[in-house]
């Protein structure tokens, strides 16, 4: 075909001679193209810049370091047990300080609404339920929070987080899913709604999904405080009190290292399985190490993380606590609804080694997992609202002797607490990030089952051997 | 006034049953008609004439069934009998085409961009060719870059239906210890395809035939050994390999020990789609200088120093980078 001008002047013509032109392309064109883009970014680049041998030469002897074959992993494994030291140390006596002015508040709601001659109901919905519910979210969640997230944003800032992704990918290649999973994974830490936002760096859609469905398996900033309950009653307290602290930490730590086996394990069977595929490319830059930023850390940790994460928790808590209240003030036949519903629920949860009140406070626990153990309280102390167990003697009283709880029932809720259904606000944000009510369904239920096939196998066996 | 509510409901569950099943014969049918117009085309295509033994094999069907779909096929004037043979009317080739066109195109997205593995592509492909419309078919050929083979190496029709001829030879019929690159990996039968996945072949891959006996052919890439029976190996087809590949003094990435500073000759023909774009927006283009600067526990991956920045990738995508190690001599340049 000649190049003549007046013959291809019809649109249908010019795609006709488009597309014959196209058959005689060479196959690389593609390619030809982004290398000759390619070549002139760097011809530009080099006249205008001035490489620094001396930053790149610091950046390689810290990427030896932290990523060497031998260092690597412990030096992680050391940084990963300093951010929960600080984040538990740390945490209690600003939540120990919260929780008393904020309860001292509902103590002079209370009585404002007494004074002015409001029935005992609505005193107690608004104060002892609704508010309650709020009081307890923000005093056990905003100090870990407000700790957890700088420090995790500051390692993010330095550039340290790539090289975890990078330290971890052979496991996750194993599994089939994405290297950077091992980021969202680290977020979950904090908290499992900010995780599922934060696997939107994996940019193929069914590693992502994988790594949306599993991040529920690394213990939140929620799911701590039962954990280190039950960590420092069951295993504590069987160490001498010197060794009691780093006994409970390390039993703590060693359900953390369970829930990443479990999502590892439950990555390479969705990747067999529902989401079949292969590893996607993996490619993932390592950037020059920076000095993080104070302000944009503050912005980021306090602002887009802790206070978006927090005021999610409130808008399920409130609703939680009036809940709470009326299942507990509410009174049919002598007893309460809960008292009943606990009883109903007992048959179940003697199968996996729990009681009914444990399940009760799980299904209560929906919106937020922080209020598992003051709504434990409640029941097993029949008072009418969520309540505290100050001293940890107080505590073992009431599980083990009050309520014949044993080791068995510290592990099985251990487990529980690891694999059980994400909160409200994670679910939900599934919804949000999938727009499919079909995965936030499946990535509600599938850790939920697989929490009563655990908890349930372990009963089992340990009362056949036991 | 009860008794005739139910007949009522009764006859609107048998009315809606009665168009379910109408409609879903309708559509049950018109998949068939496609899926023998493509059996047609494609027995066309290598030579060979479709029969009714042929077309009951390819759509599991029993005599009865097949006859009628060819009376049916006749009536609509696209396929004409020639004795035992069936060949396509113009009309039948046109929706021959099309479809083989879905069904190719469909291949190569579920392969590239969905990143399905490849024993499972055909498969996919199937369930979909036929709600795949010939526009839809033309937007998805543009999002893909205009593929012209789809990942077995068969050609994808064009929109207007041009056809290249079958390119290959049997690597039974294959000069021995000549260097020939696979363009073709026939998928029917589905057992002796999934024998070869499995086995690691992979259309644009660089092989040599190392024996050729009545009993055996072995194949080899340089690092492993393929051997199939000859019924197998017939289904594979090779072309002569394109230079770059076989150049002296070339590795592929995972190869390159560590601190040696190379030059990138090239990306593998294996690479396509996802990857292909992910690797090039990197940087990871010809002439590019690349380092292997560290390596983890495991040994994959591995990250590069390359175009100023360090970046990780896994063994499997670094497979499909060639290049060249840059001696001493000209590592001050770089």
């Amino acid at each position: 075909m000649t190049t003549g001008s007046t013959s291809a002047t019809t649109p249908e013509a010019v795609i006709r001679r488009a597309a014959s032109l196209r058959d005689t392309l060479s196959r690389g064109f593609r390619d030809e193209a982004v290398r000759s883009l390619y070549a002139e970014a760097s011809r530009i680049a080099d006249r205008a810049t001035v490489r620094d041998g001396a930053r790149l030469d610091i950046d390689q002897r810290i990427d030896a370091l932290v990523t060497s074959p031998i260092l690597g992993l412990p030096i992680m494994a050391l940084l990963l047990a300093i951010v929960f030291w600080l984040t538990v140390a740390g945490a209690n006596v600003p939540s120990a300080m919260l929780a008393e002015g904020l309860f001292w508040i509902e103590g002079l709601g209370v009585r404002m609404f007494e004074a002015i001659g409001l029935p005992w109901w609505i005193t107690g919905f608004v104060w002892n339920g609704v508010y309650r519910g709020l009081a307890w979210v923000v005093s056990v969640m905003l100090p870990p929070m407000a700790i957890f997230f700088p420090m995790f944003t500051i390692l993010e800032d330095l550039g340290y987080l790539p090289r975890v992704a990078f330290n971890l990918d052979f496991l996750f290649r194993r599994a089939g899913a994405h290297g950077k999973q091992a980021l969202s994974m680290a977020m979950g830490f904090g908290c499992n709604a900010a995780g599922v936002i934060a696997t939107r760096v994996i940019d193929s859609p069914r590693e992502r999904l994988v790594a949306i469905l599993t991040n529920n398996f690394v213990p939140c900033n929620g799911r701590y405080p039962t954990l280190i309950m039950l960590a420092t009653i069951f295993v504590g307290a069987a160490f001498p009190p010197a060794f009691a602290s780093f006994a409970a930490a390390g039993a703590v730590m060693a359900v953390v290292l369970i829930g990443v086996g479990v999502t590892l394990v439950v990555s390479w069977a969705l990747s067999r399985t529902i989401l079949k595929g292969e590893a996607s490319a993996f490619t993932l830059e390592l950037p020059p190490y920076r000095r993080p930023g104070i302000l944009r850390i503050i912005y980021t940790s306090l602002i887009d993380r802790t206070l978006f994460v927090l005021w999610r928790a409130m808008l399920t808590a409130a609703p939680a606590g009036a809940v709470i209240w009326i299942l507990a003030n509410v009174h049919v036949g002598g007893a309460s609804i809960a008292q009943h519903t606990a009883d109903a629920l007992g048959p179940l949860g003697h199968a996996i080694g729990l009681d009914g009140a444990v399940l009760l406070a799980y299904i209560i626990a929906i919106p937020a997992n922080e209020i598992v153990v003051p709504t434990l309280m409640m029941i097993y102390l029949g008072t009418g609202m969520m309540t505290d167990v100050t001293s940890f003697e107080d505590l073992r009283r009431v599980l083990v002797d009050e309520n014949g709880w044993t080791m068995l029932t510290a592990v099985n809720l251990m487990l529980f607490s690891l694999l059980h259904n994400p909160c409200a606000t994670t679910i939900l944000t599934i919804y949000k990030e999938t727009l499919s009510a079909r995965w936030a369904t499946i990535g509600a239920l599938m850790p939920l089952g697989l929490a009563f096939i655990v908890t349930f196998l372990v009963a089992t066996i340990w009362r056949l051997v036991a | 006034m009860r008794p005739l509510l139910l007949i009522l409901a009764a006859l609107a569950v048998v009315v809606a049953l009665a168009w379910r099943h109408w409609t879903h014969r309708v559509v049950r049918e018109r998949h068939r008609i496609e899926d023998a117009l493509k059996h047609l085309f494609d027995q066309e295509y290598r030579g060979r004439h479709a029969s009714l033994t042929s077309l009951k094999g390819t759509l599991h069907l029993p005599d009865g069934p097949v006859l009628a779909l060819v009376a049916r096929m006749q009536a609509l004037d696209l396929v004409r009998a020639r004795g035992q043979e069936f060949d396509l009317t113009p009309e039948g080739e046109r929706l021959a085409l099309q479809v083989v066109r879905a069904h190719r195109l469909l291949e190569r997205y579920f392969a590239d961009e969905a990143r399905l593995p490849l024993s499972q592509v055909h498969a996919a492909a199937e369930r979909h060719e036929h709600s795949l419309s010939a526009e839809a078919a033309n937007r998805l050929a543009a999002d893909l870059g205009h593929p012209t083979v789809d990942p077995h190496g068969d050609p994808i029709p064009s929109r207007e239906g041009d056809v290249p001829p079958a390119v290959g030879v049997p690597a039974t019929s294959w000069t021995p210890e000549t260097t020939g690159r696979i363009v073709h990996l026939e998928d029917e039968p589905p057992i002796s395809f999934a024998q070869i996945v499995a086995e690691g072949l992979r259309v644009g891959q660089t092989v040599r035939v190392i024996e050729r006996t009545p009993t055996r052919v072995v194949l080899t890439d340089g690092e492993n050994e393929y051997r199939f029976a000859p019924a197998v190996a017939a289904n594979v087809f090779l072309a002569p390999a394109p230079a770059h590949t076989a150049a002296a003094g070339v590795v592929r990435l995972p190869d390159l020990p560590d601190h040696v500073l190379a030059e990138i000759t090239g990306l593998d023909d294996r690479c396509q789609g996802f990857s292909r774009r992910r690797m090039m927006d990197l940087g990871f283009t010809d002439g590019a200088r690349i380092e292997p600067i560290l390596r983890t526990f495991a040994g994959d991956p591995r990250a590069y120093r390359i175009r100023g920045t360090v970046v990780a990738v896994r063994r499997d995508q670094a497979e499909h980078v060639i290049v060249r190690p840059l001696d001493t001599a000209t590592r001050g340049l770089a």
